[in-house]
């Protein structure tokens, strides 16, 4: 039995169709991301998931509950973190953490030990109205493991984290994976999707647009290798790297930077070359590297994710 | 029943850490009654500045200026009859006696003679305390001229009368001031704030029932209102010697009764408020005129008669009235029962329309 089953799933505000027919399921113990710029719907959908929204229409079965006709029954047996993280505002990190294990019967993980988890011994006295964007972040994250849930929602968590606290999460968030527990995460950071989840669904206007392995997106869109620079003096005509030899698609130009796509990296690289040469485009910084999300995202929906 | 415990705990922390709701509703009350009390509670210090002009060149005209130095609620002024009346004029003296040239001839003489006093009558309280004092002063004088005791003395025997002072009276009206603002105030806007900032929404996707975390808070409330009422009687009694004469478990269920229903007002009112700055816009807006208009800070009968459907319109009213006739036996506005009623009323219509227009975000 899978963890999640969604069917045909909307959600329309008013003209705004935020859910637009989203169909996906997610297996027990995977780690299953959505990816995408804000406004895709993720965040929509997820509270769907959680309980906290009631959809317009389609079905969503969580560890094989229905949730929208009995939102309730599902809350003892998942972890939440919200998007928005604000708490009983003069409460301590240890009274808030106190307070939310009485909500839950089950086994529990113990105050120390979330507050070691998450690593914030040094604020476990302190307010939450006084923490930091990122300690808020992790607080609110301790909070979603409390009962040691069979589903983890994290929506958008390590937005505002610096790089090290990001990869520290990534590290709880395999370890309590490892324990067995399925994690739905949203996020908007390509990196993140890549590294950390086992299937990307890619979102974009209410729709699921692709939904894949990482590497099975990249590959499916990309057999092409991308070569990057900063162009420097006068623009190159429309068209120049189009035409020269192994590259497949035109060429995305954004403030000076060019990213070509090729299927022949040595021919392309030889015929920049002798542009070079011939006075017709100068550049800086080139290099290459292998197709990422953001390029299936650029490739699916013609913009960049965080745009 | 431990859930709901850590749910009252915390949620005391969270208000008594909130310096803004603990102010209007601890600390303002206090500052009230403290004011007010050490304004109006004082033993009336009540002397009056008299002005003596003595226009009479005999002795019998000094005799009479000098005895009325013996009164010791006078404190006299002597000077030209035109001078005293101009301060009269100025508002600095309240009377000015004048004892007019020939007084003494005709005195000796055995004719009537006239003391003048001159006074301001539409200061009542002062004009008649002064001539009434005056009036005793020449009879006495008089009499010890004529040398005949007088027929009948006036035998003083003194007892307690139970008239309200002036902070037996406010006291009550200010623990009901309290009470509303602990619903109008200190619910309201904090209430808005757990909406606003989605902390209500954090807890909806927990297995946090709505109704416990309603009664978590709804007991909080009730806590901080007996508090205010112990608080402010101790302030009362200890500090300003105000006797509460009433039942204390009367008392305590109609301070209960008061909070419920500004509490549940505080939910209506968080409900049909959007936004923090809404709200804080509507708390004002409703705490000002009732602070006002309910009779707390001066009797009922002393506002004009157009705005009495107004004064009768606010529930804090009939809570002060209630309070002030339970607490120190204050003449009543309404009975006793008819306060419950309106309170009563109150409470179920706020309560009922709370319940229909509360979000949870």
């Amino acid at each position: 039995m899978s963890a999640i089953e969604v069917q045909d799933l909307k959600k329309f505000y008013g003209a705004t169709r935020a859910v637009d027919g989203v169909s996906f399921s997610v297996g027990r113990g995977e780690i299953f991301g959505m990816l995408g710029p804000n406004g895709a719907g993720k965040t929509t959908t997820t509270e769907i998931l959680e309980g906290l929204r009631a959809p317009d229409s389609g079905t969503v079965q969580v560890l094989g509950m229905d949730v929208i006709r009995h939102p309730q029954d599902i809350k003892e047996r998942i972890g939440v973190q919200l998007q928005t993280t604000a708490l009983y505002p003069r409460l301590t990190v240890r009274e808030v953490l106190d307070l939310f294990a009485t909500f839950y019967r089950g086994g529990k993980r113990s105050t120390d030990e979330l507050i070691e988890m998450m690593n914030l011994g040094e604020k476990q006295k302190t307010q939450s109205k006084d923490l930091s964007g990122g300690q808020r972040q992790r607080l609110s994250v301790a909070l979603a493991l409390i009962n040691k849930p069979e589903i983890l929602f994290l929506d958008e968590p390590t937005t505002g984290l610096d790089p090290q606290a990001r990869r520290s999460l990534w590290e709880v968030i395999r370890a309590v994976n490892r324990e067995g527990t399925t994690v739905f995460i949203t996020t908007h950071y390509m990196d993140e999707a890549q590294t950390l989840c086992q299937r990307v669904a890619v979102v974009d206007g209410g729709r699921i647009i692709a939904l894949d392995s990482p590497d099975a997106l990249i590959h499916q869109s990309f057999r092409e290798t991308a070569i990057e620079f900063d162009q420097k003096g006068t623009k190159a005509p429309e068209g120049t790297y189009r035409s020269l030899q192994g590259v497949t698609r035109p060429a995305v130009r954004e403030n000076g930077h060019v990213t070509i796509y090729t299927e022949n990296a040595a021919l392309t690289l030889g015929g920049l070359t002798d542009l070079a040469e011939a006075g017709t485009i100068q550049f800086d910084d080139l290099h290459l590297r292998r197709a990422t999300l953001e390029d299936v995202f650029l490739k699916l929906t013609g913009k960049r994710i965080r745009e | 029943m431990k859930t709901f415990f850590q749910l009252y705990l915390s949620n005391l922390r969270e208000f008594s850490r909130n310096r803004l709701a603990m102010f209007w509703s601890v600390a303002f009350p206090v500052l009230f009654i403290l004011l007010f009390g050490t304004t109006f509670s004082g033993t009336s210090d009540t002397t009056f500045n008299i002005g003596v002009a003595v226009e009479d060149s005999g002795t019998i005209g000094s005799a009479l200026a000098q005895s009325f130095d013996g009164v010791q609620a006078f404190r006299i002024t002597q000077g030209t009859t035109a001078d005293l009346l101009e301060e009269l004029q100025q508002g600095k003296l309240s009377a000015v006696i004048v004892i007019p040239d020939g007084v003494s001839a005709a005195v000796l003489a055995g004719k009537d003679a006239n003391v003048e006093v001159h006074y301001d009558p539409s200061n009542q309280t002062t004009s008649q305390v002064v001539l009434t004092i005056v009036e005793k002063v020449v009879g006495g004088f008089e009499q010890s001229l004529t040398h005949q005791s007088a027929l009948l003395t006036i035998q003083p025997v003194t007892t307690t009368v139970s008239s309200l002072r002036t902070v037996d009276f406010l006291l009550p009206g200010i623990l009901a001031m309290a009470l509303m603002q602990l619903g109008v105030m200190a619910t309201a806007p904090p209430l808005v704030q757990l909406r606003e900032q989605q902390i209500l929404r954090r807890l909806g996707a927990t297995p946090l029932s709505r109704s416990m975390l309603l009664a978590a808070q709804v007991c909080l409330r009730l806590t901080i209102g007996l508090t205010q009422t112990v608080l402010l009687i101790l302030v009362g009694s200890l500090l300003f010697h105000v006797h509460i004469i009433g039942n204390w478990i009367v008392l305590a269920g109609f301070v209960v009764l008061g909070a419920l229903m500004f509490v549940s007002l505080g939910y209506l009112m968080s409900g049909l408020a959007k936004t923090q700055d809404s709200i804080m816009g509507l708390s004002q807006l409703i705490n000002f005129p009732m602070m006002f208009l309910s009779g707390l800070f001066f009797p009922v009968d002393m506002m004009p008669s157009w705005i009495k459907p107004v004064i009768n319109a606010m529930p804090l009213t009939y809570l002060a009235d209630g309070l002030r006739q339970i607490m120190v036996g204050a003449t009543p506005l309404h009975s006793l029962q008819f306060d419950l009623i309106v309170l009563a009323a109150w409470l179920v219509v706020c309560a009922v329309l709370a319940v229909r227009f509360f979000r949870w975000e």
